[in-house]
C-alpha cells in the first residue's frame, strides 16, 4: 500500500469538499424560502420517510410548488458526506485484495457488511 | 431567534467548537451537543444527530492528511473497527429505546470521563516490535512510522484488551452521537501502547468508519434533521481546518486548562438537565 492511502486520500477530501459545497448551496436555497419562520428543532418530531432514500431525496428537491423540501437537497448534500467513510473502507478493501492480502481484504470487507447493514436493515 | 440569525449563530457555535476541538485535540461532537441543547434549547436527538454527522464530515478531512503522511496504521485501524462499528450498531440501537433524560445524563457522565482521560499523562513505555501480543504478529499489526525520515518499527501488547475497549468506544459513539476519540486513544495508546503520533493519526481514520456505523440508524429514526445538521456540518468543519491552521501559533496549554473547566462545568449541567434540576 504505498501509492494507495495518497489516492484514498484525495478521495476522502474531494468528497468532504463537494458534500460540503452542495450543502452550503442547498441551506441558502432552503432558508431563502424559509426566513423569518422560528425552527422546531427543540421538539422532536422524527423526519420524513423520503429522507432515507437519495433519490426520492433529489426529485422532491425539485418537484415545483413545494418549497418545504427545499431541505431535500441539503440532506442529498448530507447523504454524500455521510457516504465518504464506507466508500474509504470499500476501497480500502479493493486496495488489499489488489494485494493479495487475503486476510486484510476479509478484515475490511467485515467491516464495510456492518456499515451496510446499519444504513439498509 | 428566527430563521437565518438562528442558523448563523448556529454556525458560529459551531465553529468555534470545531476550532476547539482541533486546538485541543478532542473531536467537535462531545463539545458541539450540550451546546446545542444548554445553549439553544435542541431537542438533545437532533443535536447527537448533527454532532454525529459534524464528526464524519472532520475525521474524513483529518484522517486525509494523515494518511498522506503515512503515521496511520490501516492495517490497526481496520481490525479495531470491527470492534468500533459493532460496538456502534448497538449503541445506535440503545440510544433508540432510552428516554432523553437518562442521555443527557449518560453524556454528562461521558464529558466528565473525556476530561480525565485528557489529564492524564500519554504513556512512555512502547513495546519492541519482537515483545508484541502474539496474536498481534499474527494478524500482523505492528507497524513503522516515520520519524525524522527514517522508519522506525513498533510493537503491539494486549490485542483482546484494546479490542474489547474499542467495542465499548464503539457503543459510546453510537450511544451519544459523539466521535469518542478520547476513548479510542485510551485503548490504543494505553493498553496496546502505540506511539502516540501513530494513536492520534488512526484514531482519526476510525472515528469517521465507528460514527457512520451508527449515523444509517439516526437516519432511519429521524434524529436528522437537515436545517440543523448543515449548518452545524459546515461550522464545525470550517473551524476544525481554522484550528489545523492555528495550530502551530496558538496558546494551546492556556486554552486546554481554560475548555477542560469550561467542559467539567457543562458536564454538570446535562448532569443536572437530565435529573431535571436546573441551574443558572
Amino acid at each position: 500500500m504505498n501509492r494507495f492511502p495518497i489516492l484514498l486520500a484525495r478521495v476522502m477530501v474531494a468528497g468532504t469538499l463537494i458534500a460540503a459545497t452542495i450543502i452550503a448551496a442547498g441551506l441558502l436555497w432552503y432558508l431563502s424560502a424559509h426566513s423569518g419562520e422560528p425552527p422546531g428543532d427543540h421538539i422532536f418530531r422524527g423526519e420524513p420517510k423520503y429522507f432515507e432514500n437519495p433519490v426520492q431525496m433529489v426529485r422532491r428537491t425539485f418537484e415545483p410548488g413545494v418549497v418545504g423540501e427545499r431541505r431535500s437537497l441539503v440532506m442529498a448534500g448530507i447523504f454524500l458526506l455521510l457516504l465518504n467513510p464506507p466508500v474509504r473502507v470499500f476501497l480500502a478493501a479493493v486496495g488489499y485484495l489488489m494485494e493479495r492480502d487475503r486476510l486484510y481484504a476479509a478484515i475490511s470487507a467485515i467491516v464495510f457488511a456492518v456499515l451496510l447493514l446499519s444504513f439498509f436493515w | 431567534m428566527t430563521g437565518p440569525l438562528f442558523d448563523i449563530a448556529v454556525a458560529a457555535a459551531s465553529f468555534f467548537a470545531g476550532l476547539l476541538g482541533a486546538l485541543i485535540g478532542l473531536g467537535g461532537g462531545i463539545i458541539i451537543t450540550p451546546l446545542l441543547v444548554l445553549c439553544f434549547g435542541i431537542d438533545i436527538r437532533y443535536a447527537m444527530g448533527a454532532a454525529l454527522c459534524s464528526v464524519i464530515a472532520t475525521s474524513s478531512g483529518a484522517a486525509a492528511a494523515y494518511l498522506r503522511d503515512g503515521i496511520s496504521n490501516m492495517r490497526i485501524g481496520m481490525f479495531l473497527c470491527i470492534a468500533t462499528t459493532i460496538g456502534a450498531v448497538c449503541g445506535a440501537l440503545l440510544a433508540m429505546i432510552m428516554n432523553p433524560s437518562a442521555l443527557a445524563i449518560i453524556f454528562g457522565v461521558a464529558l466528565l470521563a473525556t476530561v480525565l482521560l485528557s489529564l492524564k499523562k500519554k504513556s512512555e513505555a512502547l513495546v519492541e516490535p519482537e515483545d508484541s501480543d502474539p496474536l498481534a504478529k499474527s494478524l500482523r499489526l505492528p507497524g513503522e512510522m516515520p520519524v525524522a525520515g527514517k522508519p522506525v518499527a513498533y510493537g503491539v501488547a494486549n490485542v483482546v484488551p484494546g479490542f474489547i475497549v474499542m467495542w465499548v468506544a464503539g457503543v459510546l459513539s453510537g450511544l451519544l452521537g459523539i466521535g469518542s476519540g478520547a476513548f479510542k486513544v485510551l485503548a490504543m495508546d494505553q493498553i496496546m501502547r502505540l506511539p502516540f503520533k501513530v494513536t492520534t493519526a488512526t484514531s482519526n481514520f476510525m472515528i469517521g468508519v465507528t460514527a457512520a456505523a451508527s449515523v444509517g440508524i439516526y437516519l432511519k429514526k429521524g434524529y436528522l434533521d437537515p436545517a440543523l445538521v448543515a449548518p452545524v456540518a459546515l461550522g464545525v468543519l470550517a473551524g476544525a481546518f481554522a484550528g489545523a491552521r492555528l495550530l502551530p501559533v496558538a496558546p494551546v496549554k492556556l486554552l486546554r486548562i481554560v475548555f477542560l473547566v469550561a467542559v467539567s462545568i457543562i458536564a454538570v449541567q446535562m448532569i443536572a438537565r437530565g435529573l431535571g434540576i436546573s441551574i443558572g
